[in-house]
């Protein structure tokens, strides 16, 4: 076993000595501050029907656990779903395949570095609840248990879990990050409106994350206390405005055997999955992955293979030199470039979806359709700017005539183009209502995901910081999250004040990506 | 044309030079550079590409400086660097196309310019095809057409011969030898053969400085006497090599035909002189100063 210990330890350190997991960190830390919001906050983050927790150690470590695992659910499995990517870009992946290791023990290794990735993040929201505790508490007792036992009973099974899924969905789905993201997407959303709804019945058991438990504790409270007939429990960024709830004191849940057994029976659940994983790994050995499938085989005809061309390359074979330092050439293969990226099955779902757009009522398109189609897309902007140093190709870009000036506005160009063309239908059904308003805000949102993409490209040299970012755009925007309406589909107090917000923001996301690949053309 | 290096130091960190006080003149012609892994060889080609910034010297091509000018190096460059990537989805005419946007290079002609490359590194047959589906040698082969793409009057190329099979390198030798007459090209190889066929003149590199820099027959002088074989059982090698730098080792029936470094003083009984090469001359004068 100690030669597994190395593997996942060298793993775990190769995944974290990077610039985007402090960007991640530090990420971290700032929605762990936020998840116990001050009173005055426009937000909450658990509340049933009105009511909320006062800020004890219950509440506090409680509402930051359940957060953290309802978070890294989400969110850490987007983070950690690429570890046998890697091998597979990098090509250790081949010789991993001629050593003796077990398929199931490389998965498991692979689990248990995305777990230890996992719970470095948990670490560290954990740490922020004691500082959250003493900013807001409100002069009740610290008690450690009520910060320990949740992230140790809620956290560390659900996380393990999430290591696991995050591993098959590779062995399984591969290179199809898109089918994943909407896979996690739903496993996600059903979980957590099964936890919500699950109300006074539930001991928490069939629940992988074990949060209806915290349900059932809640409304149990609020009911016998005020004698109600509360049923659901909302978590996460929850917006009401300034709204006023009603406190009311919780001390926690009391663990019962049963239930801290049921965690354990999940952790194996997630090891069997490993397990089952492993019987279907490709090992590295693509062909044999492609089962069944007829491996087309190029036949050259013999002479080409055996001719060679003795006159060689000479200036006077070549056309007259004609330089052009316009962008449009660059725009054209950009586009290729992005058109060609990921599977050619998401143009079929992307085609319904566009076609779709034209037939459902507009407030369904614009808010819920658009702000998905474009979330499909994802992989392709967020390599726009990373392409370059993935595949290799940045010396020839990076020594080339200009290529801040030409190369990087061509990118977001071409990005913008796309976004655009997706957005269509839903500009045109504006366009035809008269809402300028709604066309102004379209376009300055496509010009905003791209810019994102392109500046956390830039930024963190990777493309996970912004696939994260934007699936949690995606997700708030679905859920109505104003703050995250970055298409101004939902109802805006200031409709201009609004669109020059989104408007600074581009500018200022422009100015950052600009100034960093200037930098970075410098100092290669 | 001449690229004037002058003082070129480039530092990573406080512990790491990988270039140190460098000055070398270059001028029309292949220069051929050699040197141990680390000499510094591909760090003088970033800087000279202007795709890495000197921590301190000057490096002037024609007069300019290309440090604080470097688009006027950039218009006349070819680089191949040592460890590149292509697009995998891009066939080779698209991925030379967009190479050329990048090199501003343009016009009605740039479709047979890329015909014309392709046709010369062999590349025609299989320009429709998805790069990500060539072979190393072929990828190695779009990176040296994509360094042509523009007429360059500088041309760098890391390692060019990586990856290319007997034949290609052959017409490599023959392409660049062609390509020489009016510009300058600067090669790294650690295959000492290629350059010894290639190279006009010879620069051997180590630890980031220039150890010589001449004609191949001047830097072959410095080894004159220098280099001995000598014929031995089997069961005496080791010890050897304990006191002598071998260079080279052959079965011959049952003995080892052993070539060797030594001065002509502490030569071994029974060694005879032999005329130096090349890769002699490097070897005995990365030794020396090492």
């Amino acid at each position: 076993m100690p030669y597994i210990y190395n593997i996942i330890k060298a793993d775990y350190l190769q995944r974290t000595r990077s610039y985007s997991f402090l960007i991640t960190l530090a990420v971290t830390v700032y929605a762990a501050y936020s998840f116990v919001p001050p009173s005055s906050a426009a937000y909450t983050t658990l509340s049933a029907s009105g009511y909320k927790g006062v800020y004890n150690s219950a509440w506090v470590g409680y509402v930051s656990a359940i957060m953290t695992t309802v978070m890294l659910s989400f969110y850490g499995f987007l983070l950690v779903n690429s570890g046998i990517k890697k091998d597979i870009d990098t090509e250790v992946g081949l010789i991993i395949a001629t050593t003796p290791i077990s398929n199931f023990k490389y998965l498991l290794c692979k689990q248990l570095s995305n777990y230890l990735v996992l719970l470095t993040i948990a670490g560290c929201t954990f740490v922020v609840s004691f500082i959250l505790f003493f900013i807001r508490g409100a002069g009740y007792p610290f008690i450690l248990s009520n910060f320990v036992l949740p992230y140790l009973f809620f956290a560390v099974p659900a996380l393990f879990m999430i290591a696991s899924l995050a591993v098959v969905a590779e062995v399984f789905l591969g290179k199809r990050n898109i089918l994943q993201y909407i896979i996690c997407f739903f496993l996600c959303g059903a979980t957590m409106s099964f936890i919500t709804k699950s109300g006074d019945n539930s001991s928490g058991v069939f629940d992988p994350f074990g949060l209806s438990l915290i349900t059932k504790s809640i409304t149990r409270q609020i009911n016998s206390q005020f004698h109600e007939h509360v049923k659901d429990v909302s978590f996460g960024f929850i917006f009401n405005g300034h709204r006023k709830y009603k406190p009311f004191v919780w001390e926690g849940i009391s663990w019962s055997a049963v239930f801290i057994f049921s965690r354990v029976l999940w952790m194996g659940f997630g090891l069997a999955l490993t397990y089952f994983s492993s019987l279907f790994f490709h090992r590295f050995d693509f062909k044999q992955a492609a089962g069944k499938k007829k491996i087309k085989v190029i036949q050259q005809p013999e002479a080409d293979k055996l001719t060679i061309n003795p006159a060689g390359i000479t200036r006077q074979t070549m056309p007259p030199l004609v330089f052009n330092y316009g962008i449009f050439p660059f725009i054209k293969t950009e586009l290729l470039l992005l058109i060609r990226q990921g599977n050619k099955w998401l143009w079929l779902l992307n085609s319904g979806l566009w076609i779709a757009m034209f037939i459902v009522p507009l407030p369904i398109a614009y808010t819920y359709m658009l702000p998905i189609l474009l979330f499909l897309q994802v992989t392709r902007w967020s390599d726009l700017v990373t392409k370059e140093k993935t595949n290799r190709v940045h010396y020839f870009a990076y020594a080339s005539y200009k290529p801040l000036l030409r190369m990087l506005p061509a990118q977001i160009f071409a990005g913008i183009l796309l976004a655009l063309a997706l957005a269509l239908p839903v500009l045109l059904r504006n366009a035809a209502g008269l809402n300028g308003y709604a066309i102004i805000n379209i376009v300055n949102g496509s010009v905003f995901i791209v810019l994102l993409a392109a500046t956390l490209g830039i930024l963190s040299g990777g493309k996970k910081l912004f696939e994260v970012v934007f699936f949690m755009l995606t997700y708030a925007i679905v859920n109505k999250v104003p703050v995250a309406d970055y298409l101004g589909g939902l109802t805006h107090g200031n409709t201009i004040t609004y669109i020059f917000i989104i408007a600074g923001i581009n500018i200022g996301l422009a100015c950052a990506g600009f100034l960093t690949r200037s930098y970075q053309v410098k100092h290669l | 044309m001449a690229l004037e290096i002058t003082n070129l130091t480039k530092q990573y960190s406080t512990q790491k030079t990988a270039l140190n006080n460098y000055s070398i003149t270059i001028n029309k012609g292949i220069l051929g550079l050699l040197g141990p892994n680390g000499a510094g060889k591909s760090t003088l080609m970033k800087l000279i590409a202007t795709i890495s910034k000197p921590t301190q010297g000057t490096l002037f091509l024609d007069g300019t400086d290309i440090v604080q000018h470097p688009d006027a190096i950039r218009r006349v460059l070819g680089y191949l660097p040592q460890d590149f990537g292509v697009y995998p989805n891009l066939n080779a005419y698209e991925f030379l196309e967009y190479i050329a946007a990048m090199k501003g290079v343009g016009g009605t002609g740039l479709r047979k310019r890329i015909d014309v490359l392709l046709e010369g590194v062999n590349l025609t047959a299989d320009a429709k095809r998805p790069i990500g589906t060539y072979s190393g040698g072929m990828k190695q082969r779009i990176g040296i057409a994509q360094a042509l793409l523009n007429d360059p009057k500088v041309l760098i190329f890391d390692e060019p011969t990586v990856g290319l099979d007997p034949e290609e390198r052959m017409r490599f030798r023959q392409l660049i030898a062609d390509l020489a007459q009016d510009c300058i090209i600067i090669l790294s190889s650690h295959i000492v053969s290629d350059i010894e066929t290639i190279a006009d003149e010879v620069a051997i590199m180590q630890d980031g400085r220039l150890i010589t820099k001449g004609y191949q027959q001047d830097i072959i002088k410095q080894a004159d006497g220098q280099i001995f074989e000598i014929f031995l059982e089997n069961n005496s090698l080791t010890e050897f090599k304990n006191r002598y730098k071998v260079i080279d080792t052959a079965r011959q029936n049952d003995r080892i035909k052993v070539r060797y470094i030594s001065n002509d003083a502490h030569a071994a009984p029974s060694s005879t002189a032999v005329k130096a090469t090349l890769e002699d001359a490097y070897l005995f004068l990365t030794q020396n100063n090492a």
